[in-house]
């Protein structure tokens, strides 16, 4: 059946928490009211990416963009658009600076900067069904793969492309898959291949996401890369906490296998190849290799010496092949459209050696201090000034930028002064951060550069499998001593201490957690080494967050005695009359900066 | 087996590929501190104490020592500044965490931390998690494992419950460096009420053992109760443990046997007056005979069970000898021994001994001037039976002390001599199964069951049935030099029949005449030398003429006379009484 025009309503987990789903409905509901049902179809799409203004949604073939639907809203938008085309002025998304709304997405530059490779099918198919997939080119580059190219040419088709893992490592990924297949055809074994979904940076959801949107890319990723490595035998290792992309990969897994593009005989060839969906049972460190394979075979989750690298013995000692989420939805397109022309995205000539650059894009999840906050998909060598500035739209409240901290917990904090740097592997590596998955947290001059080091390191601590020494007990020390530096303890020797402690826990740890550890304290340290000096020599915290170190006072002056910051103050550490400048005891005060939000005449002050 | 070059510390050497580059520096002897591993265990690689400096190529790497597999050309350093600062950290890390581990502190001194930056903790467990992978990998019964995760990680049992799988073989103890596993005084006990037992479950039975070799003791042996462990096998060269082992029986046809079964002691149990199995530091003469030996469990040292050295040793001889309760001929030996081991005691406790005798008889060659000897050494001797032992003090003297009570005939008095251990020479006894070898052999038994030889003087190693000799205490209580003696006596007749190639038969043999007999089988158990059988088959009684000794039992049985015997059926010897009656 043809329809005129389709409602694609945004069911990402974002979008499903501000009550998408029900938004859909209750547009359903409207379009029989106005007998519209054969005339207007309403889809649930994969996260479409602008989490910030959700619940989201495009009216196609018009493209025009809605944000922050309520329930309310939903009678006046198929009324007005659907049944008279007059799209809805106030539904639409106004940039924070502007003063008039962009009705049009391709306008927005949220999305305008954005290259969708890996994102491609993102709210424009339905995840469930994977007829949509088909219909947008879906399983054609495994139909290629397996019928008209051998193993050696998908081989050397991803190596020339310079694909690099997504997850983090950027470790060439064609040259990944034959040392797999090497290692299996030497010890005559059959070699397995895994999908790493456990993605449990704080602040990260590119991978979910990408199954959310397009589960049926990864599958076809995977099925074409145990074709190249030769294995029949496949896992997707996901979180637990994901339980909507669980299910739509679960249900992509059982419409391929319907299909005839898992199980025995793909596509009428004698390739046989199935995948199995494995949970995670919410350890950070699973998401490492043999961590996740100890995991996988059912033992505690914990990381091995790598001397002798998975891909040689992995998942029950066989050649193992690990890709993340993101690696593997890339394959497709790449057998598609060639590796010259996914190199030709992205930074250095990385068809003679993929360790020279990075081609392709990447998907960031950018969060924090920004404010278009949500999933996006950039060239490899954009510069991190247009992924904030362009596409975040710059920061919130008038504040100024400090940092971004890209790469999860591990990863580093990078300064103002190196917003201009492009944004790949090495560049970020080099800056004493690192690529990650994706996350990237941006944060405004109100961020204490110290308390976001010790938070990532009481993270870390926390996540820490406690198997190895320097880990355990080094995550353990770095955290005393950077909580003893916020709370104004610090001592001059501190600064040394914890740079002696990183040194040795990136040189000592087992995997890679460890050895990545210390990076927040490195690069604060690096970039930011006044405000820990601040901290120790002055007692100050100049972003005024450390608790110990502030305390509120009130402008005399300024205050009128309007009485909100008395009524906000659960501790009542604030008295005065009415009308008459209202006094604040430090003994009561806790801290907590509600009667700061709650001054309307900024007489309260933060010290 | 591919050999690659290896430099550790400027030292060349040779390897085989993929060596754990631990192995290789121990084998040049280039040290390495290391506290996860264990030589019994997979390396872990946790610790990290072993890191050091890998060159490669172009290449430097931190790496673990102990799971670091070697590869051709690397070069090793294990002194750098970086490796020690790396090791020194840790070792401060560690002891923030225990700071009391006196292995920490030993590696502490090592590196010169006086002060830790982040101070001592007081736990004890450094998680190395030996113990788990012991009780895992090795012994096999999976009790302990880690629980939680990061800092809170903790080595425990399930729900923190005692487990009933663990087996108590206390594995996790012995490998834990921290000493941070303690083995509970319970286990102790029961350990120390088996004293003279087997400390290992592999052990050589006696230093004298024949054939000298270790044995198992599946009892007590973890493999057979958890069916893991196996590192006898693992560290045996000569790959000669064979857990599957079984007892079987052979069957072995020979031309002549010697039965030499020996003697067994007498359970000093039948004498309760001397208080053995009541009083702990009562032992019999074979326990403090394993004691004295060096190789024993004590090391050769006298203790008592608390562990102390005795101060003074009562030695009572003739327990269960020359006394009708028990029995009542001299066992030989018990003189000489108890002087053997009043010497020894004497050596190496330098106690006072007292030896409670009815007569000394030294009679060997060299016997009495080995008595004289100790009479020197101020040994004490009391000519008595001692009338009991027991605990029962009545001066001070004899408080905690073992009260020997005796008439000492020479000055005519009791006398009450307190000790502190009492050995009892126990006598030596027939076999308890000494009855059925002796069906077996058709042998006979004098009345204090040892077997009977044929003749005491003329045929001292022969039994009644032919091929089958006597040697040793079997046939009754001898010492060592008379055992020697006689089993050269019995090899040598054993050895004759051999060469010899051929038995000689009696003349005057029974027969059977199968036409006459009716298949009573009376004659079959009648015969003393089994030499008769009942052939299923024809319904006959049979006779064997090369065992058969003419002794006519059958003859004179046999109801329907098919028993006769050669030179003596009834028709000569009627033939004979008539001839007599004539002349």
């Amino acid at each position: 059946m043809a329809f005129r025009s389709h409602v694609l309503v945004c069911a990402g987990t974002g979008c499903v928490s501000c009550g998408s789903l029900k938004i859909g409905t209750a547009i359903e509901r409207e379009l029989d009211k106005h007998g519209l049902r054969n005339e207007i179809q309403v889809v649930n799409t994969g996260c479409q990416g602008f989490c910030a203004e959700g619940p989201v949604l495009i009216v196609q073939p018009d493209g025009v963009f809605y944000c922050g639907i309520q329930d309310k809203d939903v009678p006046v938008l198929v009324e007005e658009h659907l049944l008279k085309g007059r799209p809805v002025q106030k539904l639409m998304y106004t940039p924070p600076a502007a003063a008039a709304p962009i009705p049009m997405l391709a306008e927005i530059p949220f999305f305008a900067k954005q290259k969708l490779i890996v994102l491609r099918n993102r709210g424009l198919i339905d995840p469930e069904r994977i007829e949509d997939y088909i219909a947008r080119d879906g399983y054609s580059a495994l139909a290629k793969a397996l019928t008209e190219m051998t193993a050696d040419q998908i081989m050397q088709e991803i190596k020339l492309s310079g694909l690099r893992g997504r997850g983090g490592g950027g470790f060439p990924t064609g040259i990944k898959w034959a040392t797999c297949r090497q290692a299996a055809l030497h010890r005559g074994v059959e070699p397995i291949v895994v999908c790493n979904a456990d993605e449990g940076d704080p602040g990260a959801f590119m991978d979910r996401s990408i199954i959310e949107s397009d589960p049926h890319a990864v599958i076809e990723g995977m099925i074409i890369g145990a074709r190249a490595i030769g294995s029949s035998r496949g896992f997707v290792y996901i979180r637990h906490e994901y339980p909507i992309a669980r299910e739509r990969l679960q249900k992509a897994l059982d419409q391929a296998r319907d299909a005839g593009l898992l199980g025995t005989g793909i596509l009428g060839t004698s390739f046989n190849f199935d995948i199995e969906v494995v949970q995670g049972a919410g350890a950070f460190v699973c998401g490492e290799s043999t961590a996740l394979m100890a995991s996988l075979e059912g033992r505690v989750g914990e990381p091995r010496a790598k001397y002798i690298h998975t891909v040689e013995f992995g998942y029950k000692n066989l050649p193992t092949n690990l890709n993340n989420v993101e690696t593997w939805a890339n394959v497709p397109l790449i057998i598609n459209r060639g590796a010259a022309w996914f190199s030709s995205m992205g930074t250095g000539e990385v068809a003679d050696n993929p360790w020279n650059g990075s081609s392709g894009t990447k998907v960031f999840s950018l969060v924090g201090k920004v404010n278009n906050t949500g999933l996006i998909e950039v060239p490899m060598g954009i510069s991190l000034r247009e992924i904030i500035f362009d596409i975040g739209g710059g920061i919130p409240n008038k504040r100024t930028f400090k940092a971004v901290q890209t790469g999860g917990p591990s990863g580093g904090c990078l300064p103002e002064a190196l917003l201009d740097m492009p944004v790949d592997f090495d560049n970020l590596t080099a800056a004493g951060s690192m690529m990650g998955s994706g996350g990237m947290i941006v944060m405004d001059d109100q961020t204490c550069m110290v308390d976001v080091a010790r938070y990532f390191i009481a993270f870390l601590t926390e996540e820490s499998c406690g198997k190895c020494t320097p880990c355990r007990e080094g995550l353990r020390c770095s955290l005393d001593v950077l909580t003893r530096i916020t709370e104004g303890k610090g001592e001059a020797s501190d600064i040394g201490l914890l740079e002696e402690m990183g040194g040795v826990m990136q040189d000592a740890c087992l995997c890679a957690l460890g050895t990545s550890a210390p990076n927040p304290v490195i690069s604060t340290l690096r970039y930011f080494r006044d405000e820990y000096d601040a901290h120790i020599r002055d007692h100050r915290c100049p972003a005024g967050t450390c608790k110990a170190l502030i305390h509120y006072e009130i402008d005399q002056a300024k205050c009128d005695g309007c009485h909100a910051c008395v009524t906000i103050c659960s501790t009542g550490a604030i008295t005065g009359q009415v009308k008459y400048p209202h006094l604040l005891k430090q003994d009561l005060c806790i801290k907590c900066g509600a009667c700061i939000e709650a001054c309307k005449r900024d007489a309260v002050l933060r010290v | 087996m591919k050999l690659v070059k290896v430099v550790i510390d400027g030292i060349k050497t040779e390897a085989e590929d993929r060596t754990p580059l631990l192995q290789v520096a121990q084998k040049v002897g280039v040290k390495i501190p290391t506290l996860c591993h264990h030589q019994l265990l997979e390396p872990y690689g946790v610790c990290r104490i072993c890191m050091v400096e890998v060159h490669m190529r172009n290449r430097v790497r931190m790496v673990t020592a102990c799971n670091y597999p070697v590869t051709d050309g690397i070069e090793v350093f294990t002194q750098t500044d970086r490796v020690r600062r790396t090791r020194k950290m840790i070792i401060e890390w560690l002891l923030a965490r225990c700071g009391q581990v006196p292995i920490l502190n030993a590696l502490a001194a090592e590196y010169g931390i006086v002060e830790p930056r982040f101070g001592r903790g007081d736990d004890t467990c450094i998680l190395c998690g030996q113990c788990v992978r012991v009780c895992s990998d090795v012994v096999g019964a999976n009790v302990l494992g880690f629980f939680n995760r990061g800092t809170t990680r903790y080595v425990g049992t399930p729900y923190d419950e005692p487990s009933d799988k663990c087996i108590a073989c206390t594995a996790c103890a012995r490998v834990c460096p921290t000493g941070c596993i303690t083995v509970d005084d319970e286990a102790e006990q029961i350990r120390g009420e088996l004293p003279l037992g087997p400390m290992t479950p592999i052990y050589i039975p006696t230093m004298q053992a024949v054939p000298h070799k270790p044995v198992i003791d599946a009892e007590s042996c973890i493999h057979f109760k958890t069916d893991g462990c196996r590192v006898c096998a693992s560290v045996c060269e000569a790959k000669a443990i064979d857990h599957g082992q079984q007892d079987r029986v052979e069957e072995i046809q020979v031309g002549s046997i010697i039965v030499s079964t020996g003697f067994q002691p007498v359970d000093p149990g039948r004498v309760p007056q001397y208080g053995y199995g009541q009083f702990p530091n009562v032992f019999t003469a074979l326990q403090v005979e394993h004691m004295v030996n060096a190789s024993g469990p004590t090391n050769g040292q006298v203790v008592l069970k608390n562990g102390e050295t005795p101060k003074s040793v009562g030695i009572i001889h003739c327990v269960g000898s020359r006394d009708k309760h028990t029995h009542e001929y001299c066992s030989r030996v018990c003189c000489m021994y108890s002087l053997k081991l009043a010497h020894l005691v004497h050596e190496r406790s330098n106690a006072k001994i007292y030896n409670f005798y009815i007569d000394m008889r030294a009679a060997g060659k060299g016997y009495e001037e080995f008595y004289n000897h100790l009479l020197e050494e101020g040994c004490e001797f009391i000519r008595g039976r001692v009338a009991e032992v027991s605990d029962w003090a009545v001066t001070p003297l004899e408080q905690n002390k073992l009260v020997i009570r005796v008439e000492d005939t020479l000055v005519g008095m009791v006398r009450r001599i307190p000790v502190d251990m009492v050995v009892l020479s126990t006598g030596l006894e027939a076999r308890a199964d000494a009855d059925q070898v002796r069906r077996l052999f058709n042998m006979s038994c004098s009345s204090e069951g040892f077997f009977l030889e044929r003749h005491p003087k003329l045929a001292p190693v022969s039994t009644f049935t032919d091929g089958v000799f006597i040697a040793g205490c079997a046939q009754g209580p001898k010492d060592i030099p008379d055992t020697v003696a006689q089993a050269g006596a019995a090899a040598a007749e054993a050895m004759a029949l051999i060469d010899k190639g051929q038995v000689e038969l009696e003349a005057y043999t029974a027969f059977i005449d199968e036409k006459l007999c009716s298949g009573c089988q009376i004659c079959v158990p009648l015969c003393p030398f089994s030499a008769i059988e009942f052939n299923k088959e024809k319904k006959v009684s049979h006779l064997n003429e090369a065992l058969c000794k003419g002794c006519g039992t059958c003859v004179a049985a046999c109801p329907s006379d098919a028993a006769q015997q050669h030179h003596f059926t009834d028709t000569q010897i009627m033939a004979e009484i008539e001839g007599v009656l004539v002349s």
